[in-house]
């Protein structure tokens, strides 16, 4: 996905109290990245660490600087700055623009929007709505349920069952986020978020039944927007299922967009409740989440008892009385 | 049916890795696998029952197949224990 000064206009406006001040001047070019920056030491022509490539943002620093200078340094200021191809500028604090800057602005097509919030909350706002639409996404087959609050995303061979296994799970209560296409966000470095494709608005295909509206058959408490993924949830066929966990002590990984996330593989054979194997998947989860390794718990206990199982042996053995 | 002894040697016994080891290479047989210590028996395809042996270093493990691949079973388990698991 990507970005343009016309989609804060039209789609963030009031969020971010924008009024356009060059009116329709290059709103449909792409912003090359989601960074800002405050050009204070450019203005004053010291350009060498100049990033002409990010949105940029006058503050009151900048702007009173500009109104302090005389008008042949303010022209060359602003020549300077503006000489660029920046792809933005933002004006905080509703204040004044004059009339020079913008014309220079609309000789050289760069956008100048006026946002009535003071700097600091300005980047606070406008940061996480630059960030989701440049983060890295990608789209995986498979079915997204939040299992008592823990995201499982199950993936498997067409027709293995992940959509027959989250309808049940959708019976018992939990919810679901995206059948069949599952579109996957990064936020930050190490979150993933799951959401549907719009036009899906959680449908589902059931082999045999056909599209079913899980909200209409279930209710809105079934169904979530988004959801962190969590655990990958891997079905495999019987025969074929040959790295599943018989101990719970390894911990098999999946990573997806440079997440690793913990993966669970699951052998399937007719009569196997998968819905019930992922309520423990999810619960043993938030176990773990809380620091209770059952697994390594109990094999610490095993480990315990063989070892005063063989120093006994080793003592009777020596025993000769 | 056959049945071979044979000593654990790594020195953590047969904790929930190699028990895992045993149950998976089990597992790629058709014939009923058991593995003994001292007078109990397990199924040798069962995670729990393996460990419920305990079978600490030094001790001997049974270990009875019984059916088809049955040569290959027992051959195939003894060589995990010889090799100690690949631990120490």
């Amino acid at each position: 996905m990507s970005l343009c000064p016309r989609d804060f206009l039209e789609r963030w406006q009031e969020v971010l109290e924008l009024e356009s001040l060059t009116g329709d001047i290059s709103l449909d070019r792409r912003l090359p990245n989601a960074d800002l920056a405050s050009p204070g030491l450019a203005l004053a022509g010291y350009t060498a660490r100049f990033m002409p490539d990010r949105m940029h943002v006058l503050g009151e620093t900048e702007m009173s600087y500009l109104a302090s200078l005389d008008a042949s340094a303010r022209r060359a200021a602003l020549e300077g700055f503006l000489s660029h191809d920046l792809p933005l500028v933002f004006v905080t604090k509703g204040q004044d623009v004059s009339v020079e800057f913008l014309e220079l602005a609309r000789a050289r097509e760069v956008p100048v929007f006026r946002t009535q919030l003071k700097t600091a909350p300005f980047y606070r706002a406008i940061k996480p709505i630059a960030e989701e639409a440049f983060a890295p996404r990608t789209t995986t087959h498979g079915s997204m349920a939040d299992v008592y609050g823990v995201g499982l995303l199950f993936v498997g061979r067409s027709g293995i069952g992940k959509s027959e296994c989250v309808l049940d799970l959708i019976e018992r209560g939990h919810r679901l986020v995206a059948d069949d296409v599952v579109q996957i966000t990064r936020r930050g470095k190490d979150v993933l978020i799951a959401q549907g494709h719009e036009l899906a608005a959680h449908h589902m295909e059931i082999r045999g039944v056909g599209l079913i509206d899980i909200p209409a058959l279930f209710g809105i408490r079934s169904v979530r927007q988004q959801k962190r993924v969590e655990v990958v949830v891997q079905l495999e066929d019987w025969e074929t299922a040959k790295d599943a966990d018989r101990s719970g002590l390894t911990r098999q990984e999946n990573t997806i967009l440079g997440v690793s996330l913990p993966k669970v593989v699951v052998p399937l054979n007719p009569g196997k409740n998968l819905t019930v194997i992922s309520e423990v998947v999810a619960m043993n989860h938030l176990l773990r989440m809380m620091g209770i390794d059952v697994a390594s718990a109990f094999n610490q206990r095993l480990i315990l008892k063989m070892k005063e199982q063989r120093g006994l042996r080793e003592y009777l053995q020596e025993d000769f009385e | 049916m056959i049945e071979q002894p044979v000593t654990i040697i790594n020195s953590l016994g047969l904790h929930a890795r190699p028990a895992a080891l045993l149950v998976k290479a089990a597992s790629q047989f058709t014939s009923e696998v058991k593995l003994g210590k001292d007078d109990m028996f397990i199924n040798g395809k069962s995670i729990m029952g393996v460990m419920m042996l305990a079978a600490e270093c030094g001790s001997v493990l049974r270990i009875r197949a019984d059916g088809p691949d049955e040569a290959e079973a027992v051959a195939a388990l003894m060589a995990l224990v010889n090799q100690g698991f690949n631990e120490e």
